[in-house]
Order: C-alpha cells, then sequence, then structure tokens
C-alpha cells in the first residue's frame, strides 16, 4: 500500500514538474519578449498560452535522426542521463513541511551528485554525436563543470556548518521563519558564489558556453533532433528549477513565509522559486556570454578563493559565538 | 583629436558590478515598455506616400486599355531588367505602335521606381498594394492583363477618385518645371518636388519640428 501512494506521488510530481517545464519555456520567451519591447508568443491560443503545447506535439512527431558516424548506444543515452540525473534530484526537494518523496540525510550531497551526473549526459552527447560543434560544446561542458562544482560545493559548506546539517528540510527548519533567519544575511558571500556558479551549472547565459549558439551552432545538441532534443531542454528547465530550489532551501529560507498559507503550504516555495527563475531569465535577456578563459579565471581565481575565504569566516565565527 | 575614454571603475564599482547592475536596470525597464510588435494580419501597417509595392498598368478611362505608347524607356532604364515588351507597327506610315505584351517579372524586380519616374505618360505605377504573395511562380510574372487588373484592383480599394490619383514618382525630383515631358508637369504635394523635399536626416528633423509645432503626433 505505501508503495502505491508513493507511486501515485511521484506520478503526480512527475506530471506538476512536466507542466511547469512546458510553461517555464512559455515564461521565458514572454519575459524576454518584453524585454526586447516585442511581444513573445501571440498565436496559439489567449495570448500564446498554448504555445508549449504545441512545441510539445512538434518535437514528438518531428524526424528523429541519429547522424551516420554517431555513437549509437551513447547518442541514445545521453539525453536519458541528463533527464534522468535532473528527474531524480526532485525526490528530496522538500516543497513544504512533510512535502518531500525521499527524506534522506545526505540530501544536499545527492543533489550535487546528480547535477554532476547531468552533465555527463551533456559530455557523452557531445562526444557521441561525432560532430566538432557538438565535440567542442562537451569539451567546454566538462571544463566548465570542473571549475564550477568546487565553488558551488564550497559556498554550500557554510549553510552546512550553520545548519549542521545535510539533510535538506532539517536546512529549511534551522532558518526559522524570521527574515533574519534566512542564511542570506550571514551567508551572503556564499549566496553571491552559489548564484554564478548556480548559472554555470545550469549552462545558463552568461555561462552557456556549452551550448554558445553564436559560435558553435548549438553546441552538445547541434545533433539532437526531435523528442530527444526536447529531452535536453526539459533537463535544463527542471535543473533551473532543482538549482532555484537549492537557493531557495539554502538561503532564503524554503518554505517558511511571513504567514502561513492554510491549504497549499508550498506556495511561498513555489513564489521564491519562481523569483529565482524570473532572475534566469532577467540575466539571460541582459548579459552577453561570458569567454571561455574568463570563465575559468572566474571559477578559480575567484569564486574557489571566495568560496574558501567565507568557509574560514563561517567556521571561525561558529567556533566564536557558538 | 582628443579621445573620450571610460572613466577608470573604482574598485567598489567592481566588487557590485555596477554595469551588469545597470544592465539589469535597463531591462527591466524595456520589460514594462510598450511592445513595438504589429500583430499584422488584424493590424495593417500604415503606408505613407511614395511607397513602391506591387506593379500595375495604368488604365486610360478614355480608351479603356493602358496608356502605354511603346518608347521602351521603362524596359531600359530597369536595373534588373524584368521589364519584357513586344510590340509591332503596322505597314502604313504614321500608324501607331500597337503593344502585344508588356511583361513584369516581379521575383526580379527591385523596386527601385526608375520605370515610374521615367515614364513620359505615367503609364506604370508602382501601387501601394503591397499583399500578393502566390504560391506559383506563374501567378507574379505579371503580364498585360494581369498588370490592368493590379490596377483594377488598386483602384477598387482607394479612398478618392481614381483621376485624381497621382504617385509622386511621376513626376522627378529636383527637375525644372520645363525640362519635364508635358505629361509629367503635375502637381504632388510639395515635400516631393524640389526644394522643399526632404529625406533622411532632414525629414526626421522636419518630422520632430512639426510635432514640437503641435501639427502632427507622431
Amino acid at each position: 500500500m505505501h508503495i502505491v501512494i508513493l507511486l501515485a506521488e511521484i506520478i503526480v510530481l512527475f506530471a506538476l514538474v512536466m507542466l511547469h517545464v512546458a510553461y517555464a519555456t512559455y515564461f521565458e520567451r514572454k519575459i524576454i519578449g518584453h524585454m526586447q519591447v516585442r511581444l513573445g508568443p501571440m498565436r496559439v491560443g489567449w495570448h500564446g498560452l498554448l504555445q508549449p503545447i504545441a512545441d510539445g506535439i512538434k518535437s514528438f512527431f518531428k524526424e528523429d535522426i541519429i547522424p551516420s558516424g554517431a555513437d549509437r548506444p551513447t547518442f541514445v543515452a545521453a539525453p536519458i542521463i541528463c533527464l534522468v540525473a535532473m528527474l531524480t534530484s526532485l525526490a528530496v526537494l522538500p516543497f513544504a513541511k512533510g512535502w518531500v518523496l525521499a527524506d534522506i540525510n545526505i540530501g544536499l550531497l545527492f543533489i550535487f551528485a546528480m547535477s554532476s551526473l547531468a552533465s555527463y549526459g551533456v559530455v557523452l552527447a557531445g562526444w557521441a554525436s561525432n560532430s566538432k560543434f557538438s565535440f567542442l560544446g562537451g569539451l567546454r561542458s566538462m571544463a566548465q563543470v570542473i571549475s564550477y562544482e568546487i565553488a558551488m560545493g564550497l559556498s554550500l559548506v557554510g549553510v552546512m556548518l550553520l545548519s549542521g546539517s545535510l539533510n535538506l528540510s532539517r536546512i529549511v527548519e534551522a532558518q526559522g521563519n524570521s527574515i533574519l533567519g534566512m542564511y542570506l544575511l550571514p551567508q551572503c558571500l556564499g549566496f553571491f558564489v552559489f548564484f554564478i556558479s548556480m548559472l554555470a551549472e545550469t549552462n545558463r547565459v552568461p555561462f552557456d558556453l556549452p551550448e554558445a549558439e553564436t559560435e558553435l551552432v548549438s553546441g552538445y545538441c547541434t545533433e539532437y533532433s526531435g523528442m530527444r532534443y526536447a529531452i535536453f531542454f526539459m533537463a535544463e528547465y527542471i535543473g533551473m528549477m532543482v538549482m532555484a530550489s537549492i537557493g531557495t532551501i539554502c538561503f532564503l529560507g524554503g518554505w517558511n513565509g511571513p504567514f502561513a498559507v492554510p491549504f497549499f503550504p508550498p506556495l511561498w516555495f513555489i513564489l521564491k522559486i519562481y523569483l529565482f527563475l524570473f532572475l534566469f531569465i532577467w540575466i539571460r535577456a541582459t548579459l552577453p556570454r561570458y569567454r571561455y578563459d574568463q570563465l575559468m579565471d572566474l571559477g578559480w581565481k575567484l569564486l574557489i578563493p571566495l568560496a574558501l575565504g567565507n568557509l574560514v569566516l563561517t567556521a571561525c565565527l561558529k567556533a566564536i559565538l557558538g | 583629436m582628443q579621445i573620450q575614454y571610460k572613466p577608470k571603475r573604482t574598485w567598489l564599482a567592481t566588487i557590485f558590478q555596477v554595469e551588469i547592475l545597470q544592465g539589469m536596470a535597463l531591462t527591466l525597464r524595456r520589460l514594462f515598455s510598450k511592445p513595438i510588435t504589429r500583430q499584422y494580419p488584424e493590424e495593417k501597417p500604415r503606408i505613407k506616400t511614395g511607397f513602391r509595392g506591387q506593379h500595375a498598368l495604368v488604365r486610360d478611362p478614355q480608351t479603356d486599355l493602358t496608356k502605354f505608347v511603346g518608347c521602351m524607356r521603362c524596359a531600359m532604364v530597369c536595373p534588373s531588367r524584368c521589364i519584357r515588351i513586344r510590340s509591332h507597327k503596322a505597314k502604313e506610315p504614321g500608324s501607331p505602335r500597337l503593344i502585344d505584351d508588356y511583361r513584369i517579372d516581379a521575383l526580379r524586380c527591385v523596386y527601385c521606381g526608375y520605370c515610374e519616374e521615367v515614364c513620359p505618360v505615367n503609364a506604370i505605377v508602382l501601387t501601394e498594394v503591397f499583399e500578393y504573395a502566390a504560391y506559383d511562380r506563374q501567378s507574379i510574372f505579371f503580364n498585360m492583363e494581369q498588370l490592368l487588373t493590379n490596377w483594377d484592383r488598386f483602384a477598387a480599394q482607394m479612398d478618392q477618385p481614381v483621376a485624381d490619383y497621382v504617385n509622386p514618382f511621376w513626376r522627378p525630383r529636383g527637375l525644372a518645371e520645363h525640362t519635364l515631358p508635358v505629361g509629367k508637369r503635375i502637381p504632388v504635394t510639395p515635400e516631393w518636388s524640389g526644394e522643399q523635399q526632404v529625406v533622411g536626416r532632414l525629414w526626421r528633423q522636419h518630422q520632430t519640428g512639426q510635432a514640437d509645432k503641435g501639427e502632427i503626433d507622431v
């Protein structure tokens, strides 16, 4: 019986997340459109509201092309690795008190593992496509992951130190429900480092080097078409959502808000996630892409020392005050 | 020559990435500005004077045929050579030139308007019609009947009497009155002829000047 309930929960979560992904694309296109003084999608449905559904149907019926020189099994597996890794990390996210599929004690670590695994999908896609553009995209993704995973991990160690736990629900509870309880203020350095490496981790502008469409056509997914291409995009948007959730949980106090919402406890959590997503899109509409060496510079010479300094500072303060 | 560089960033500006924040503020302001998109099939663009669209041969109200006289100037002046004319003359002396066919390959046309400028009898015109896309090439290779029908269609949607229609290109700009053929000595709006003609930067100044006076709402 327990398994049936769990399965039902998984299906509901999956469906909701897929719906979210579909409308996140709409959200993004609309916001970027208006920021560029355009309208964005307007044709399908009222103000283009059915556009994501039309896109989904279209990508289902598109021809699925596998290049003849491609490494077939890897080529097929790469998008699935991306999507599965991203979907798996959804399981440990606490959407509200007790609203979590797997309340495991190594939640934060698990999410790190899964998001690094997702970049394997990107690297493999670049490798398997037998195309120069894809290959360069894969290489860049690999270099990017190496330089940003460390900074990201270190930036969250401060949060771990303060809350004394890796369990995501307990991190939220440790912050309490006041503004001052949020780790945003005591960990502002950590948040800065986390935010930048979050952009790099999800391959978003200004760090979208793996799929830099102006230089590499579409980077790692150049050779993909139809549903497989759509899967990469789903993975990217779920990745954005997961990273936004981590930011919300670790720095913005998770599901806690100014007042409790009676029937829908995850409301604050979802609002905060959408705040992050808006930031992602806003940055995409504003900034140009970083150059490859600038990105390495930023990662190794700025973010890692900053994160280490933050870590030492937090540890000292905690030892003295606590 | 003095080169004005941007002032060097202070360390505070570097730490807080002021330039990025300025950019973000700009995009945020644009988010709330009115989009300039025109929802095309519902909302048509406003056609201004001097628009060069679909080709047409003006139907002469007296003869119900074209005004074309067979001087071949349009075919000569056409830079993309998209005008093909076939005409003949009867053997008896003094008989008029008869036109067999007049074809315009609209796919090759560059819409420069030279043909209507050079025509001594104002027979050819680039109308203000711009929606004539077709699924086959044959309906965009205009022959004489099609060109006359184009004119009829354009005349039908005109809001003034057909006789009063004057295309500004029919009067070449910057030429004295006496140098023009008789057919081209027609009155056009003053800003299209001679001294008052304003284009480009001057046109914009002209517009804003009028807007300041409150005559035109931009």
